[in-house]
């Protein structure tokens, strides 16, 4: 094959993908659910956008009476120290959807790269990675987290990387089954006999045929993400001074929210994690319905 | 059928397990700068102490001799049960903390998990059996409970029937602690009623969030289960509804069920753990809060590793009574 070929190959290849892309996309626009999914996360990160340019006051601004109810200078009143919660609000959605986006990202790399090597090699290397998954999964999670949390650096880095590290075993098993039942596929067969490298096929083969799995899962790993660091938080672990959904609720635990009835203070973060767990919930059952052949199309 | 092999391979890989999670602790806080000993003796005796003192403190934390000599005189401990002394209880031990707080755990994620599998069992059966509206109010309301955190709905109900909501001058629940200090504690009516009356909160939350996962999973089997051949068997027999419902459905629907429990406990205590903090509820998950806040670090590792081993052992116990439930499975 020429240079040439390969370039229009490519070519083909590529817009080949955006289009069926788009017409994903077209269709789960469609689909109820996906659009109700799709409108509860982009109302969250348009919160957020909102948050980094027009918050009201500086979070930490402490000019107004504490524990005040909502009124037209603070439309959600104010905390312990006279901050402005609203302004917390706002600016917390980024922090939280930033540390839910990452651990996603990153938990989801870990997790198809483990399960498809180990689905893809077999033997030893499959033995030896699906113990380390199972040893993980029995380990109870939340304790597990709090005793990393609490020997390593009290960062927002620290937070992500300790949840990345410890969220991934479940997808890694989803995606090592599906990559077994791929192997057997005939097109991998024809790859193979065509003398690919196990790493192209991986990449070239295996993987995209993955994606609306991978995807599903890192949404849900989002969601996950999003509640393991406020319980992180609320259980005073990390940086308690990063505005975000996790330490509002740590704040008024903390500072006895409860005794000053104090409902404007812990309704909001409470709200934003329901919401970004029913919206995923919505999207991500969207996708697994549209990805499946048989069932396309239903509503 | 459980064959002793079975048996004995799940116990070396309980015991690998704990051997992990042990030797995670003995590296944790050495990889943090600082002598632990010295911490001890200076919160504890304001820095006035004798040289002597550090060494029987360092020798307590296993803090002598070279890494190898640490970490088997560590394990050593661990094999005898015991976790060394706590900082911030000095001179109590991590051990006895331990077991005056666990039971308070073990009560309430014993209850929570048995109420939440019945409850989840009944609502699920009818579901699936009956389709239709149940069905999809079934998915709603369990798509809007997992996604709810534990803590925000338990700081919720605190909020409202502890706090908020007053009748006869009284309020609905106790906001904190496990019985009143009011009560003789021991195996009287009084200090019993106080001690449900004061868990009642914590239970709802923790059962709120656990059975829709439950149900959920009850509903599906219940809608595979009546694609069935035996079940076409059974009503060509003539037998009755009820009968077909409780003898042939729900018995085969509970069965995949019973092995979800064994997942779930491994989340709900993380979920226990931050419904105690709320109310100060006097278990381990509440002592593991405070031990993070004092920075109590032989008490959090000892926490840890005693939790996993009873999520390991409930596991096997969950293991072993799902094979003798369903004769066809054979654990070998």
């Amino acid at each position: 094959m020429t240079s040439r070929d390969e370039d229009i190959n490519s070519i083909l290849k590529s817009s080949s993908q955006i289009n069926r892309f788009k017409d994903f996309l077209k269709r789960l626009i469609h689909h109820r659910k996906g659009l109700a999914g799709i409108i509860i996360i982009a109302s969250l990160v348009l919160i957020a956008i909102i948050g980094i340019f027009f918050a009201p006051y500086n979070p930490f601004s402490t000019n107004a009476a504490a524990f005040q109810p909502p009124s037209k200078s603070h439309i959600l009143g104010t905390d312990y120290l006279g901050e402005d919660v609203l302004s917390w609000f706002l600016i917390g959605t980024g922090t939280s959807l930033m540390v839910g986006f990452s651990i996603a990202v990153l938990s989801a790399i870990i997790g198809v790269l483990v399960g498809v090597i180990a689905g893809y090699f077999g033997g030893q290397v499959d033995n030896v990675l699906m113990r380390v998954v199972d040893i993980l999964l029995v380990i109870p999670g939340f304790p597990l987290l709090v005793i990393l949390s609490a020997f390593l650096p009290p960062t927002l880095e620290t937070t992500i990387f300790v949840l990345s590290i410890l969220s991934w075993p479940f997808l890694s098993r989803v995606i090592r089954a599906q990559t077994l039942s791929l192997k057997q596929r005939q097109y991998i067969l024809a790859s193979k006999l065509s003398g690919l490298s196990g790493f192209k096929i991986i990449s070239r083969d295996i993987i995209p045929n993955l994606i609306p799995i991978i995807f599903i899962n890192a949404i849900f790993l989002a969601v996950g993400g999003v509640v393991a660091q406020a319980g992180l938080a609320f259980f005073g672990l990390g940086d308690l001074r990063s505005v975000n959904w996790g330490t509002m609720l740590y704040w008024f635990e903390a500072e006895d929210g409860i005794v000053f009835n104090a409902w404007w203070w812990l309704l909001p973060p409470g709200l934003g994690i329901v919401a970004f767990g029913i919206g995923a919930n919505f999207l991500g059952n969207a996708v697994y319905e549209l990805s499946q052949p048989l069932r396309s199309g239903k509503q | 059928m459980i064959t002793l092999r079975y048996i004995v391979r799940r116990v070396a890989y309980m015991l690998l397990t704990i051997y992990i999670a042990a030797t995670l602790d003995f590296l944790l806080p050495r990889m943090v700068p600082g002598n632990p000993a010295l911490i001890i003796l200076i919160t504890k005796y304001a820095g006035e102490f004798n040289p002597n003192q550090l060494k029987i403190i360092e020798g307590e934390l296993n803090l002598r001799g070279t890494l190898w000599q640490q970490y088997v005189g560590y394990l050593g401990s661990i094999i005898h049960g015991n976790l060394g002394p706590s900082y911030y209880y000095y001179p109590e031990s991590v051990t006895q903390i331990i077991i005056t707080r666990l039971p308070w755990t073990l009560f309430l994620l014993g209850t929570a998990m048995i109420i939440s599998v019945v409850i989840g069992v009944i609502i699920g059966s009818y579901s699936g059996w009956k389709r239709g509206y149940s069905d999809s109010f079934l998915q709603a309301f369990s798509i809007g409970l997992t996604s709810l955190p534990y803590f925000w709905l338990a700081l919720i109900f605190q909020l409202v029937f502890a706090v908020m909501l007053v009748i006869n001058g009284q309020h609905l629940f106790p906001v904190a602690q496990a019985y009143s200090i009011n009560v003789h504690q021991g195996f009287n009516l009084r200090f019993i009623e106080s001690v449900l009356h004061h868990a009642a909160l914590p239970l709802i939350t923790l059962i709120i969030t656990t059975f829709p996962g439950f149900a959920l999973l009850m509903r599906n089997t219940v809608v595979t289960v009546l694609d069935e051949d035996y079940l076409v068997l059974a009503k060509a027999k003539g037998l009755s509804i009820n009968t077909i419902r409780k003898r042939y459905v729900n018995k085969n629907a509970m069965l995949p069920v019973s092995t979800s429990i064994a997942l779930a406990f491994a989340s709900i205590v993380g979920g226990a753990f931050l419904v105690e903090e709320v109310f100060s509820y006097p278990g381990i998950g509440y002592t593991l809060f405070t031990a993070v806040t004092v920075s109590d670090y032989p008490l959090i590792e000892g926490i840890f590793l005693v939790i996993t081993l009873t999520v390991i052992l409930a596991n096997f116990a969950v293991d072993l009574i799902y094979a003798y439930l369903d004769p066809r499975v054979v654990l070998k």
